[in-house]
């Protein structure tokens, strides 16, 4: 009983496995050249030690987990078919192509092989319902995130994969039905693969055992062929794409503005090589267009599309760049598959809410920011809105074009000292929000509070502040970022600021990240993080009794999951008011964006529903006298859902500063 | 120096020398000064003064902020000086003394005498003329009254003869024209070419153009090409004891006022924003003299072509709020639609027109084109009233330019309070309705004894002052 054999059972065993694997390699080197045709981009550093991490995170399935909830537990289908994938890679390479293929049938007269037939039974069903989950999921409960989804492709996956622990039970039930190994070996058989055999009794049993063996290995080659074709590549490509990732999520490429001669990307080699390679990681999971908060309030903007976008680009267009020759369909306009529509690049909060959901280390964000930067510096295309803006940014340094000797006014009234090296420990950042906004100044002011009775020393700038730039980087005009990073990296420094206070989670992102791209070394932290650390080494007390009544608190994109700082305001909420914030539906790393990072604070919400609308409506859910913030801009945008909503009288927004200012023992 | 000639000794007038240590770098304002270019700027920002060239004019000695450049005499000067005053103290004075004369000076004011007359580019778009050119020719008026020459107008366009007749009726004089059909459109080669053209060949001592669109494309052109000194957005002109014309703009974010003076070079340029000058009163019975000159320009030369125009006036009523007199905006305190009836009639009544904040036209209740604020229009208009708005920052900077805001809010620490001229806490739904009456009522009484104030559409009157 052996099902390859003589001659010609060698040539077409070999000949099937030589075509399959051409037929991968082929695909392959084609990807490769593709991919190749981008941009070097920043070599990733510490490389051994990613490797190591990566392989990790593949065979503990971390992206997988990280996913899986109560309302979505689709990961798990995922995690049976891929831990029994890597049993049956193992199988398939010990008792099919050494066993059969080279022709070892002794290794099969092994009780290691009846060990590890033991183990594929029992790993064979976990599979088949992995499988099946996924198809029945996919075909007839049709989960939103899977919207437009429902394609040949995933069919012919979800299929072969079922097959391979059909066939297998098949292959091992004739041979026990046989009365061959794993029976012979004296030991019990494997019980499913045995119960099976029964079904054999009394028929050909040697050409039913061909027929499936055949059978088992004719699908294995087709997924070796179609592996580079479809989805099934991302089990390469998300393993290369995590130990690409850049030592910081979503780092913004720092534009050389004297070399370069494309400032963004308008064309899809523009991209760096690495960001080309992640669209092919891409398994079209759709966690990213159910967490987009673009996608959510139906704007046009899908995260899942610009990646599929990004790859059919590449590979239309690819085969003519290699050639020499120019593409043939635009990267930025929309109207079909491979296009991308201004619309949609416009509409991005850079939330990142679809890079913490992706399991395959995509980084959409800096993609999108890529094509803004073409767009607004060699296009010279942005929304009218943005024309102000971007003028009152680059003569006046603040959003409004609002007077600069105006900056210190909130600190008219107060005894504020300019920051001093060596008088003032800290330079307290205050920002655009915090120095003009009639609101945010008031958050400003229970800062330098807090500061005050903490004993902390700090001085602030005045009407020397500048903008830190923020907006400007996430709406694509560098040059003019990277002019303003320069000057207030020079200023600091002229200064001899080393720590820096900010009230806005955007100023500190860049403070914090950003600058340090230009050579920059501060210690940057947030008040949020500060308050908290003060508190904890005692030098801030708090009477804990402060009542803000029932309160939500809303975690601030930029403070999260750009920095991981999830817990500091809450802790100091809880030492102030004694009770623990309520959590919204969607809160820390899956919480919901307030619809103005990403430059959309200065931009029309005209497409689709409001996002802030959105997000105060789930908050008003859990009935609270108090939305608690940590970021100017989330701030503004709670005050105005809930102005929308009617209950602005009602409802109160309050800053974690705020909150922590009222109750301050005297 | 001439120490023989002893019948006519040249009071020696010394080199201008810098006092070490004294510069502050402001500047340059000595090298802008110096008529011979006898002064070059070093890395430091000080001063090189070339004693070949320093006439000793000491232009250079008063315009220093820092009193850092001082006149210094060689021996030989000393000597003569010493001579001559001892023959000024003596009974009488050996020989005549001739002052210097410094040439550059002379040159430079009959150049300047050369140029007369203030000319207003008048512009127009397919044939209908923009309102800012009869407000330039309205304070344009007062420049020429000052200097004493002529108020003209420049009219360039295709078919636009009548235009010059409106520019009579609104204070010209004289009115300049080119009429060619190369000039149907305003592009700026063949339009800057035409009014340097002009300007060369008539000389005039005042050109102000519209700071529009087009207006500030054409000035730019027009000062580069001659060479000269042009001042944007003004807001206020007027004629120096020298007769130089004084171009006052906000600075430094309108921190400071600046007034600027073209001194060396002609024309004085100027834009003037939209509104910002009062529009004069138009007399149709005033004539005045067409000039008609023509300026050869081929189609095939200009590399610009117009392949269309496209109006992006949406219809009949769209209302362009940022050119608006009086704006009566709502904020979401206006609850719905139907209430703008209320802010209807009150700018109906006052000449004005409905704005609204960016939840007004997120909500429906106005359409696009009225939203004032950062990511709408910026409006200053004469009086701007906020009803029921909060004044949110993207609002404010959109209006708080404007020249008397008033402002109904519920809400007294609402922050439209920080930047309102008048602010009424309380209900809108009562407050404005009862501006409208007033003001009705004082129109009434008004039209019953003509005599009356003219106050009636001032409402000041009626507010309760509380910001």
């Amino acid at each position: 009983m052996e099902p390859v054999s003589g001659v010609w059972g060698y040539v077409l065993f070999w000949g099937l496995t030589a075509l399959a694997a051409g037929i991968f390699f082929q695909r392959f080197i084609q990807i490769t050249k593709l991919i190749s045709l981008g941009r070097e981009g920043e070599k990733p550093a510490r490389t051994m030690k990613k490797i190591l991490g990566a392989i990790g995170h593949f065979i503990a399935q971390t992206c997988q987990f990280k996913n899986i909830r109560k309302k979505d537990r689709a990961g798990i289908g995922h995690l049976f078919m891929m831990w029994g994938f890597l049993f049956f890679v193992t199988y398939y390479f010990f008792f099919i192509i050494i066993a059969s293929g080279f022709g070892v049938p002794q290794m099969e007269n092994s009780s290691v092989y009846v060990i590890y037939c033991w183990i594929m039974d029992f790993v064979a069903p976990f599979v088949l319902i992995g499988a099946l989950w996924g198809l029945i999921r996919r075909f007839f409960f049709h989960p939103t995130r899977l919207e437009g989804q429902r394609t040949w492709e995933s069919l012919i996956i979800l299929i072969t994969v079922l097959l391979h622990p059909i066939t297998h039970i098949g292959k091992i039930a004739t041979q026990i039905a046989a009365g061959v190994a794993p029976a012979g070996q004296g030991m019990p058989n494997p019980p499913i693969s045995a119960a099976v055999a029964h079904l054999f009794a009394n028929t050909n049993i040697p050409a039913w055992h061909t027929f499936w063996f055949w059978a088992h290995w004719a699908f294995v080659l087709v997924v070796l062929a179609i592996i580079a074709y479809t989805r099934y590549f991302h089990m390469f490509a998300a393993v290369i794409n995590d130990i690409m990732l850049p030592e910081r999520k979503g780092k913004l490429a720092l534009i050389d503005l004297k070399d370069q001669k494309t400032f963004g990307v308008g064309r899809v080699d523009n991209f760096t090589q690495r960001q080309l390679m992640d669209t092919y990681a891409c398994v079209v999971c759709g966690y990213c267009q159910d967490a987009c908060p673009a996608n959510y309030t139906k704007k046009p903007l899908n995260p899942r599309l610009i990646v599929r976008d990004v790859k059919s680009n590449l590979m239309t267009n690819g085969p003519l760049l290699l050639d020499q020759k120019e593409p043939s369909l635009a990267l930025i306009g929309g109207g079909k598959e491979g296009s991308i529509a201004e619309d949609a690049l416009w509409s991005c909060t850079t939330c990142y809410a679809c890079m913490e959901v992706c399991p395959v280390y995509i980084e959409h964000v800096p993609k999108i920011i890529e094509m803004r930067r073409h767009l607004v510096q060699i296009e010279s295309k942005f929304p009218p809105e943005l024309l102000n803006l971007f003028e009152n940014m680059e003569q006046r340094s603040n959003p409004w074009g609002i007077a600069p000797s105006d900056r210190a006014k909130w600190a008219a009234d107060l005894n504020v000292k300019p920051f001093e090296a060596g008088k003032t420990e800290y330079l307290f950042y205050v920002g655009c929000f915090g120095s003009f906004d009639a609101r945010a100044k008031q958050v400003t002011v229970a800062i330098t509070k807090i500061l005050d009775a903490a004993g902390v020393t700090w001085g602030i700038l005045g009407k020397d502040e500048k903008c830190c730039g923020d907006s400007l980087r996430r709406l694509g005009n560098e040059y003019v970022f990277d002019r303003m990073a320069r000057e207030n990296i020079k200023q600091y420094q002229d200064k001899g600021v080393t720590k820096i206070i900010t009230e806005c989670p955007h100023c500190f992102t860049v403070l914090k990240n950003e600058y340090p791209q230009y050579g920059a070394k501060f210690e940057v932290i947030h008040h949020t993080e500060l308050i908290n650390q003060l508190i904890n080494e005692g030098k801030l007390k708090l009477n804990g009794s402060v009542d803000v009544g029932k309160m939500v608190i809303h975690d601030s994109c930029y403070l999260g999951r750009h920095n991981g700082i999830y817990e500091a305001p809450r802790a100091v909420v809880k030492a102030a008011t004694g009770k623990a914030p309520e959590e919204m539906e969607r809160n820390h790393k899956r919480g919901f964006c307030c619809g103005a990072g990403g430059g959309r604070m200065w931009l029309e919400e005209s497409l689709g529903s409001r996002i802030n609308i959105e997000r105060t409506e789930e908050a008003l859910k859990n009935d609270p006298k108090t939305v608690c913030v940590a970021c100017p801009y989330c701030m503004t945008m709670f005050a105005d859902g809930l102005k929308d909503k009617g209950v602005d009288n009602k409802v109160q927004v309050l800053d974690v500063a705020e909150i922590v200012a009222k109750g301050l023992q005297k | 120096m001439a120490e023989e000639e002893k019948k006519k000794v040249k009071r020696p007038l010394g080199h201008a020398r810098l006092k070490p240590g004294k510069c502050i770098a402001c500047g340059a304002r000595c090298q802008s000064e110096c008529k011979v270019e006898a002064v070059e700027m070093n890395d430091k920002g000080e001063p090189v003064i070339n004693l070949g060239k320093c006439t000793g004019c000491r232009r250079c000695i008063r315009i220093c902020p820092a009193e850092a450049i001082e006149i210094y005499f060689t021996p030989e000067e000393q000597k003569i000086l010493d001579e001559l005053a001892k023959q000024q103290t003596g009974e009488k004075p050996a020989a005549p003394v001739v002052e210097p004369v410094d040439e550059a000076a002379v040159k430079l004011a009959a150049k300047l005498k050369e140029y007369k007359g203030v000319w207003v580019f008048v512009e127009q778009s397919e044939g209908v003329p923009a309102e800012v050119s009869w407000e330039l020719l309205g304070v344009g008026k007062d420049l020429a009254k000052t200097r004493n020459v002529e108020l003209c107008a420049v009219v360039i366009g295709d078919k636009v003869k009548d235009i010059c007749q409106d520019a009579f009726s609104y204070g010209a004089t004289k009115a300049y024209l080119i009429d060619s059909p190369v000039f149907l459109h305003y592009r700026t080669e063949p339009y800057y070419k035409a009014v340097c053209y002009l300007i060369n060949k008539y000389k005039p001592e005042i050109v102000l153009i519209g700071a529009t669109g087009l207006g500030r494309d054409l000035a730019g052109a027009v000062a580069t090409d001659m060479a000269t000194g042009l001042t944007a957005d003004c807001t206020g002109l007027s004629i120096d004891e020298n007769g130089f014309l004084l171009q006052t703009r906000p600075a430094f974010g309108g921190n400071i006022m600046a007034t600027i003076k073209t001194e060396r070079t002609r024309p004085q340029m100027s834009t003037v924003r939209p509104h910002v000058m009062p529009l004069p009163k138009k007399d149709p019975a005033c004539k005045g003299q067409v000039v008609v000159e023509s300026f050869p320009l081929n189609e095939k030369d200009i590399l610009v072509k117009v392949l269309e125009v496209i109006d992006d006036r949406k219809g009949a009523g769209d209302v362009d709020i940022a050119g608006a007199e009086v704006i009566v905006s709502g904020g979401r305190g206006m609850l719905n639609k139907e209430n703008f009836k209320i802010l209807q009639e009150l700018a109906d009544e006052l000449g004005g027109v409905v704005g609204g904040s960016r939840a007004t036209i997120e909500a429906g209740w106005l359409p696009v084109e009225r939203q004032v604020g950062q990511t709408g229009k910026t409006v200053r208009p004469k009086i701007y009233f906020a009803c029921g708005i909060s004044g949110a920052i993207q609002h404010l900077v959109g209006m708080q330019d404007s020249d008397v805001i008033i402002a109904v809010n519920r809400d007294a620490s609402a922050p439209i309070f920080e930047v309102a001229t008048y602010g009424i806490v309380g209900d809108l739904f009562q407050v404005v309705p009862g501006i409208t009456n007033r003001i009705r009522e004082l129109r009434k009484a008004k039209r019953n004894t003509p005599s009356a104030e003219n106050t009636a559409c001032v409402p000041e009157d009626k507010t309760n002052g509380t910001s």
